[in-house]
């Protein structure tokens, strides 16, 4: 054997074996990079890190355990006129938590009937890019501040309350769920597109009788979605004052009571998995008829990609 | 109607105008200009016309019947349909070979969306008309019984009279149907054909279909083509 074929043949082995673990190295290379970006910001104080299950344990026992169920009952002032067990609509909680479900429901209807049109502007299928481009711009600017930021803001316009959460959400809406919208649009199959511009359809019918039927599902889903994602930021926004249950929860630990907090928290995680179910069931509505299923209730614990169809087993 | 223009020529003892034909000269088509599917198309189409076209899979068939529709722009080459070179509103009717309904709509919403492209304008989409007509051309498909279902749970049959229906009750000049008696049993394919027939009868519409079947080409069509070697060739 010469010296060649000699070279050609170890070559071909380490290239078979780079192929082979080329994931492997991919991942390594990866965590590798990032261990050191992360060693780089945190200055190398790793026993910070160490350190940190003790300080958890110590905080959870001392200051979070046993949660202060008293955010359930009925508050002082003013004097609750509800009696026996439906008091509990009195408490700080419930009318926190009602008044997030407000805030989300409110900013999701009102969001979802602004973006539209503009998601239909957004979309390339339907127009030039001298259309397309701006209102892109526009939805892009209304999602790049989180719905904080745009709390602090209507605070300031409109004061304290629930009127600046839902206008802080509705414009995050917009913005989220047009870029949903656009995207769902764009997903429109091209035959249809085409029969109607054969047509001769003009951009009102092809919109509001093409698209939106064919995307409907899809539209619908995204805005049961958006409901849902809307109460779990709700309840950020109040921190702000801009209403909703974060109100409750800031006062609390300004004042330190986080066994007060800890009760919010499981609170708002209960609401959070009853309105999951909700929106997973009416989600299951609208899709297509393969994932027309009922969703199991333990599936909302897991992610997407780990619940399996019946039919797939 | 006949319009009197500068274009009015005697053909076949009938008066006929640029506004009731279609007139190809020289065209390619295809979407890149250094590899054209089909080249040098000269024809001229009158009223009452049935074309046929057949050829081997992407051969360039469906990209000629979108070009003509308006949809692909022609590579060079001079496309006139009815006397200009947009369609209009309304003049063309377009089966594609996956019918372009929507699946989520009813019969009804389909084929209205159909009569409202023939029979309305485009900033006000609504007349009675439409659905006198949309009543008539889903009688003629015989799927009255499911007017109120969605396309999505129709069978591929059904579905593809629902696309016809579509067309019917838009009422073109020119309809285009790609591949559009696929998946009909005979029966259904012999009543489908008499009234797609009688439709252009009647209306002395243009019909240019892309069909492999020959038999069935020979059937409808009053001219066959065959596209082969990048040229569109008349039987």
């Amino acid at each position: 054997m010469d010296k060649n074929s000699e070279m050609e043949k170890e070559g071909d082995a380490f290239s078979s074996l780079w192929y082979k673990f080329r994931w492997l190295f991919v991942l390594f290379t990866l965590v590798s990079l990032a261990i050191w970006v992360m060693n780089s910001a945190i200055e190398g104080q790793w026993d910070k890190l160490f350190e940190s299950p003790r300080n958890a344990r110590i905080f959870f026992m001392e200051s979070l355990w046993p949660p202060d169920w008293s955010v359930l009952e009925p508050r002082a002032y003013p004097v609750c006129e509800r009696t026996g067990w439906l008091d509990f609509t009195c408490s700080t909680a419930w009318i926190g938590v009602m008044e997030t479900i407000k805030i989300a429901f409110s900013a999701t209807v009102f969001g979802m009937l602004i973006s539209y049109p503009i998601a239909l502007l957004a979309a390339d299928n339907l127009n030039s890019n001298w259309i397309s481009y701006p209102a892109r711009f526009f939805l892009a600017a209304c999602r790049s501040l989180p719905s904080i930021l745009w709390a602090v803001l209507f605070v300031i316009m409109v004061g304290l309350g629930p009127m600046a959460g839902i206008m802080a959400m509705t414009i995050y809406t917009v913005g989220y769920l047009g870029k949903l919208q656009y995207e769902a649009i764009e997903g429109v199959a091209k035959p249809q597109l085409d029969a109607s511009k054969a047509m001769g359809h003009g951009w009102l019918e092809r919109s509001f009788g093409v698209v939106l039927p064919e995307a409907a599902n899809g539209l619908i889903s995204q805005a049961i979605f958006m409901f849902e994602y809307n109460f779990r930021h709700g309840t950020v926004i109040g921190i702000v004052g801009a209403g909703g249950i974060g109100y409750y929860i800031n006062l609390y630990l300004e004042f330190l009571q986080y066994d007060k907090v800890f009760a919010y928290v499981i609170v708002i995680f209960v609401v959070v998995l009853i309105l999951d179910i909700i929106s997973k069931l009416t989600r299951s509505l609208f899709n297509d008829e393969k994932y027309n299923k009922r969703p199991s209730w333990w599936s909302i614990f897991l992610p997407a990609a780990m619940v399996q169809h019946p039919e797939e087993e | 109607m006949v319009k009197i223009t500068s274009g009015v020529g005697l053909v076949r003892g009938i008066i006929m105008s640029d506004y009731d034909s279609i007139t190809i000269t020289n065209a390619s088509v295809g979407y890149s200009k250094d590899d054209p599917l089909i080249q040098g198309i000269s024809l001229t189409l009158k009223p009452g016309d049935i074309v046929a076209i057949n050829g081997v899979s992407g051969i360039g068939k469906t990209t000629l019947l979108k070009t003509l529709a308006g949809l692909v722009r022609p590579i060079n080459g001079d496309i006139t349909i009815f006397g200009n070179k947009r369609t209009k509103r309304g003049e063309v009717g377009y089966i594609p070979q996956r019918l372009g309904l929507i699946r989520n709509s009813t019969v009804q919403h389909n084929v209205i969306l159909g009569a409202m492209a023939g029979h309305t304008r485009p900033w006000f989409p609504f007349s009675r008309d439409t659905k006198i007509h949309t009543k008539k051309a889903i009688e003629a498909m015989g799927i009255e019984s499911k007017t109120r279902v969605p396309v999505g749970k129709l069978s591929g049959g059904q579905q593809r009279r629902v696309a016809i229906a579509r067309t019917l009750a838009q009422e073109p000049k020119l309809i285009l149907a790609d591949e559009f008696l696929a998946e009909l049993d005979e029966e259904t394919l012999t009543k489908v054909m008499d009234v797609v027939l009688d439709y252009v009868k009647k209306k002395n519409a243009i019909m240019i279909l892309v069909e492999h079947d020959l038999s069935r080409a020979e059937k409808m069509a009053t001219r066959i083509f065959t596209a082969e070697n990048g040229k569109l060739v008349e039987n």
